[in-house]
Formats: C-alpha cells, sequence, structure tokens
C-alpha cells in the first residue's frame, strides 16, 4: 500500500487538522517510525503543500496478537 | 375554482416520524428515497418496540461525512448527542463509509461507564466487505481488559464485551459480511449475530465498563488506536442488550432499510 510521508513537524501541524468537513488527519508511524498519512486523506484534502509530498511503501508496526 | 380549493388539491409532502424527520433536518438529506428509508426504519423500530433500546442508531446515508456522522436517535452536532467523527482516511459514499485499514477510525464518544451497563451491552456494525481485517469496533484499558470489540482475524470471529483479555469467545467464519451484532444479556450470557443468526454464546463474565469511547473501524485502546479494520460500514448501532427476539427483528428492521436503499447483503 502506498501512502504520503511527512516530516514531524509536518505530522504535528496535520494532527487533528480539518481536511474536509467533519474529517480529520490522523498521521501515524510505520514500522520505520516515519509519519505517514493516508492517499485518501491526501485526495481529499485542499491543502496545496500536502498534494506534493512524497509517497512511500507502507509497513505497519508489528501488532501484537491479541489472541 | 377558489386559490383555496387549488391549494387542497395540491399534493401534500409526506408526514414523516417526528424522529425521523428532525434527523432528515439534521443532515439535509433530499433524496426521498432515502428518506423513506429512513423513516420506515424509525417506524419498524418503534413498531418492534426496540427504539427506546438504543443510545445510537448511525444509518450512513447521503454518502458524506456529514451526512453519515448523525446519529438518528439524537441527531444534534455535538459529542455529547454522540455523533460520530470520521478521523484518517475514510471514503464515503452512498453503500456507507469504508475505512481504510490504515489509519482511519471514528469516535462515537460513547463510553460504556458512564453511558452503558454491564449486563446489557449491544454493539452492531452493518459490513459490505468480505474478507474484512482488523476491529469493526472496539475498546478496552489499560493491558486490554474490560475489552469490547469484535475483530475479524483470518478464519474467526472474536467477540468479546467488557472481558478480561482472555475471555473472549469466537466463531469460525472468514465471511465478514452483513450485520454483525455483539450483545450481552446477562452477567453470564453474551451471544454473537451475522446476517440475522445467532452464531456463537458465550458464559464469559464481564469486569467493569470500558472508560474510553468506543471506535468503529479500529480499537480504541485505552486512548491509542489500533488494529484498524478495512470493512465497509453501513449501519452501526450501540445501546442495551437485545433478547433473541428483539435481535431478531432488530436485523430484519436494518435488512429492509438496507434492502430499500439497494446496498442489502
Amino acid at each position: 500500500m502506498i501512502v504520503a510521508q511527512l516530516i514531524p513537524k509536518q505530522a504535528e501541524q496535520l494532527k487533528g487538522f480539518e481536511f474536509r468537513q467533519d474529517s480529520f488527519f490522523n498521521p501515524i508511524q510505520d514500522i520505520n517510525d516515519n509519519w505517514i498519512i493516508s492517499l485518501e486523506e491526501q485526495r481529499q484534502c485542499d491543502i496545496y503543500w500536502v498534494k506534493d509530498l512524497p509517497l512511500i511503501e507502507y509497513l505497519p508496526k508489528e501488532t501484537t496478537n491479541l489472541f | 375554482m377558489s386559490y383555496y380549493k387549488i391549494i387542497s388539491l395540491m399534493p401534500k409532502a409526506p408526514a414523516y416520524d417526528a424522529d425521523a424527520q428532525a434527523f432528515i433536518t439534521a443532515t439535509g438529506i433530499t433524496d426521498v428515497t432515502q428518506k423513506n428509508a429512513v423513516n420506515q426504519l424509525v417506524l419498524d423500530l418503534k413498531g418492534y418496540s426496540i427504539w427506546t433500546k438504543f443510545n445510537a442508531l448511525y444509518p450512513f446515508v447521503g454518502g458524506t461525512a456529514t451526512t453519515h456522522k448523525f446519529n438518528l436517535k439524537n441527531p444534534l452536532d455535538t459529542d455529547g448527542a454522540f455523533r460520530l467523527s470520521f478521523i484518517g482516511g475514510w471514503t464515503h459514499s452512498a453503500n456507507g463509509a469504508l475505512p481504510n485499514g490504515t489509519n482511519a477510525y471514528a469516535n462515537s464518544f460513547i463510553t460504556p461507564s458512564t453511558s452503558l451497563n454491564l449486563n446489557s451491552t449491544h454493539i452492531s456494525y452493518y459490513s459490505r466487505t468480505t474478507g474484512a481485517v482488523g476491529n469493526c469496533f472496539g475498546a478496552a484499558n489499560i493491558g486490554l481488559t474490560n475489552r469490547t470489540l469484535w475483530q475479524f482475524g483470518g478464519s474467526n470471529n472474536y467477540i468479546a464485551i467488557y472481558t478480561l483479555p482472555s475471555f473472549y469467545f469466537s466463531y469460525g467464519s472468514a465471511n465478514s459480511l452483513s450485520m454483525l451484532i455483539a450483545n450481552r444479556t446477562a452477567s453470564n450470557l453474551s451471544n454473537a449475530w451475522q446476517g440475522g443468526i445467532k452464531k456463537a454464546t458465550s458464559t464469559n463474565t464481564p469486569t467493569a465498563l470500558t472508560t474510553v469511547p468506543i471506535y468503529f473501524g479500529g480499537n480504541n485502546a485505552n486512548g491509542t488506536t489500533d488494529t484498524y479494520s478495512n470493512a465497509q460500514c453501513a449501519f452501526a448501532s450501540i445501546g442495551d442488550g437485545l433478547s433473541d427476539t428483539e435481535a431478531s427483528n432488530f436485523y430484519t428492521a436494518v435488512q429492509a432499510f438496507q434492502t430499500s436503499l439497494s446496498r442489502q447483503i
């Protein structure tokens, strides 16, 4: 899966920011601690610098098996 | 013919149930099929005498985050009215709201410890995605205690309502489609429903009500979100526990609602 990569300062800027009516950014970190947002957020927002973010392959963090 | 007689001959707009009309007004939906579907859903739930069982009903009509966020039981645009807040990558359409399985979830603002009952709770999620992953809903406290969830785990569905980490119950199915209801009706009785059929029953006892809000599309792990899901949601609810008859009737009403919107599973 492809996602848009952020630097930490950008992630801080976007966290909780309304990118479209009633929809809010949720920057998260991948397995390498890169900050990312989804392509859905990138496509639906109107912020020009978000549109220009570099794209990377998303590698999720390891999660503990709950069961 | 007088002016008044002409007025009286003009077709009248249908009169909707007051609760349905409040939701229609709040969402601003104008499509007659959608408005009629919402109205019939309200009438059916009242007809089955289960309308009062719900803290929140999310019909997901109108195709946008703004129309999908409203709670049919209390369609105010406030956290206190349990209006959904969509976080991360969602795609909204006439078929519902699709979380991306990466960073999307919706906060219901319903905290079990302040709004629900330990031995009487249900949570439902109408999934339009087969082979889905993650938690279609979830909330837990530190150490995964008081855990409440429905998790798709490969060929199994895992369900818990206010239990310790090891006290989940499950049933085998890779099919994550249709209306899913996790239901607790007593301290020693929980069950799981899929598509109007009771799939599993558990005698696991609850520990305590979860003290963080229930999320849809992911799990609220005591304030941190994880286990994101990719199951498209066409309806969801949170409320009291439902008897077998009530759960069956609830499914019948919601399935009729989905059918009227041509998006039933």
